[in-house]
């Protein structure tokens, strides 16, 4: 486990970025309850979000022993792209820039890995542009995950109610589908 | 007889001079003359075989004047000198809050684009359906004017058929049958 260098805090912050806006930086300075503040973290390719007393803690086990702690928010390609886990969600939705408010007929298609259809849009955030990382929620505000809008909100209302809407990049059905792998490396 | 000693030195001069009485001390203290300067030559000689040693150093290729070849050096061989090995880590919030206003700076920059992008082309598609809606209205309003002139000009000669029904069987008469043609090609 080590503190993120230059380069891939600079990834990790551009990927974030795409589905949050300015208040990206609650996520640095945030001091809620405690004045513990959070601070990130890699360890095995893996990038969590961790309390800082955590972290120090964590520090007395060894790498190889250690398999997670804190929220995981996704890993590092062998490439250096950084990929987002549905983990994150509970991280980005707080902050979150553009929203999709799915109804409750398409929340079931969404979590079994469909992408959003025009149909099953209750509400869509305003000036929303094309390939925008969204977060997706339920009517009740509830996040679902989130995913990367197909068309801009323009465009969107000329749409056929089959068109797709967002395409979907992570959602919380995950937690079933891909729970031998979303934790274990 | 003569205490036998054990062998305790290699060398033979060094056990005959222990065995045999000091009769023969000047012999002995040649020699031993001979042997210190012996070694004393052997000392001094060792010395001697030290510039040879010195030959040995090691010039760097900037002392030696070496034109430098064109090749790539792998980046994991690149060691810049006087620079600190490892990872630089990124872990105080200052330059962490540096790094997420630069990114989100950029964010906000490429978002901004997109929708100036998405705007403008909006607006041009706007202009040309307005076009082509006026096109349209033109080329109906024409089809509307052509058939309404066409259904004046035979209301017209309904009407003179309908007024002059016996003024006109005369000038009919002169009218020849169609001749017969017959076209070749």
């Amino acid at each position: 486990m080590r503190p993120l260098t230059d380069t891939e805090t600079q990834t990790l912050f551009t990927k974030l970025a795409n589905y949050t806006g300015r208040s990206l930086t609650h996520l640095l300075t945030d001091t809620t309850s405690t004045n513990d503040r959070h601070v990130f973290r890699i360890q095995n390719s893996r990038v969590y979000y961790v309390r800082s007393s955590l972290a120090n803690l964590a520090t007395s086990i060894a790498r190889p022993n250690l398999l997670s702690l804190g929220t995981c928010l996704g890993k590092f390609t062998k490439t250096g792209k950084f990929r987002l886990h549905i983990t994150a969600l509970d991280v980005i939705a707080p902050h979150a820039r553009y929203k999709v408010w799915v109804k409750p007929n398409g929340e079931m298609p969404f979590l079994y890995g469909g992408n959003v259809v025009k149909a099953h849009v209750g509400r869509w955030s305003e000036d929303a542009p094309e390939h925008q990382g969204v977060v997706v929620c339920g009517m009740d505000d509830t996040p679902l995950g989130f995913g990367v809008t197909a068309r801009s909100t323009a465009e969107v209302k000329r749409l056929e109610p089959t068109g797709v809407t967002c395409f979907r990049q992570a959602d919380i059905g995950e937690y079933l589908r891909d729970e031998d792998t979303l934790f274990a490396t | 007889m003569a205490p036998i000693k054990p062998k305790t030195s290699s060398s033979k001069g060094g056990t005959k001079s222990s065995s045999k009485p000091s009769g023969n001390s000047a012999l002995k203290n040649k020699k031993r003359t001979a042997s210190a300067v012996g070694k004393a030559v052997q000392k001094k000689s060792a010395p001697k075989s030290g510039p040879p040693k010195k030959k040995k150093r090691i010039y760097t290729e900037k002392e030696l004047g070496v034109p430098t070849l064109n090749m790539i050096t792998p980046s994991g061989v690149q060691k810049p000198k006087g620079k600190k090995k490892g990872k630089v880590f990124v872990d105080d919030q200052e330059s962490m809050m540096t790094i997420l206003a630069m990114v989100n700076a950029d964010k906000e920059g490429q978002i901004e684009s997109k929708m100036m992008k998405a705007r403008q082309m909006e607006e041009i598609r706007e202009a040309r359906r307005k076009e082509a809606e006026a096109r349209q209205y033109d080329k109906r309003s024409k089809l509307e004017e052509t058939k309404d002139s066409l259904r004046k000009r035979h209301r017209r000669k309904e009407d003179a058929s309908i007024t002059e029904p016996d003024a006109d069987p005369q000038p009919e008469k002169p009218r020849r049958p169609s001749k017969k043609r017959v076209s070749f090609g």
